[in-house]
């Protein structure tokens, strides 16, 4: 158990702890936001876990995450716009404290793999992750009926 | 040595799925299934099975509910033409 672990720990309790309170309970547009955090939380925890077990190839499963979740939230955003038209999730402050932890645990890890590969893969995954809940957030928040109006 | 780690995931676990259960809108399930398609990703990899987590992810946490998302927009857009045929 070592630093990286204990962080991973935490981080994925409180925060995907919080994302299973906010899919289960509540409004429909708080549960689309609650799913679009679970993967802006999960993704930097399992770069962390890759870097606590010393095994880069685990980067591989945030990679995949990244691309896929966002994806996710877009199918649902356009699915349910019918339904959040009426009622759009506001999560701008949530959004932003997502993107904040999963650019910090970014740099971090690039700070401590150093130039190479892997830190190259490191920041790919950062800008997929960052880029994709920021659309995805945005999109849930009335994008696709804005769209559609005009 | 690393337990703390994997009671706080099968934790998670554990709390996903009963709400899978617990809530009745299959919309709402979609996306509560969403979130334990995640959260099994992480206890697979927590266990130190990434290649099952891998295809978790992919199969669990994106597939599933957006098939179930997809059946559901059509039951309900299928009873909307039969409400306006019968008016």
């Amino acid at each position: 158990m070592n630093g990286w672990i204990l962080t991973a720990t935490v981080g994925l309790g409180a925060g995907v702890g919080a994302t299973v309170w906010g899919v289960a309970t509540g409004p429909l547009r708080r549960r689309v936001v609650a799913q679009n955090m679970s993967s802006a939380v999960a993704c930097p925890g399992l770069l962390l876990l890759s870097q606590g077990f010393g095994r880069p190839a685990y980067l591989d499963l945030a990679l995949l995450l990244a691309l896929l979740g966002p994806a996710g939230t877009l199918v649902f955003a356009r699915l349910l716009a019918d339904d959040l038209a009426a009622d759009p999730p506001h999560a701008r402050a949530v959004t932003l404290a997502a993107a904040g932890y999963g650019a910090v645990v970014v740099l971090v890890l690039c700070a401590v793999t150093g130039p190479g590969r892997t830190m190259a893969k490191l920041l790919v995954i950062g800008a997929l992750l960052i880029g994709g809940n920021l659309v995805a957030s945005r999109a849930l928040s009335g994008g696709f009926a804005a769209s559609r109006r005009g | 040595m690393d337990e703390p780690l994997i009671v706080v995931v099968l934790l998670l676990v554990a709390a996903s799925a009963t709400a899978a259960v617990a809530v009745r809108d299959p919309v709402h399930q979609a996306l509560v299934l969403a979130v334990l398609g995640v959260a099994l990703a992480l206890l697979f990899t927590v266990l130190q099975a990434p290649d099952v987590g891998l295809s978790q992810l992919a199969v669990g946490s994106v597939l599933t509910p957006l098939l179930l998302m997809l059946s559901v927009h059509r039951v309900r857009r299928r009873e909307k033409g039969r409400k306006g045929k019968a008016r």
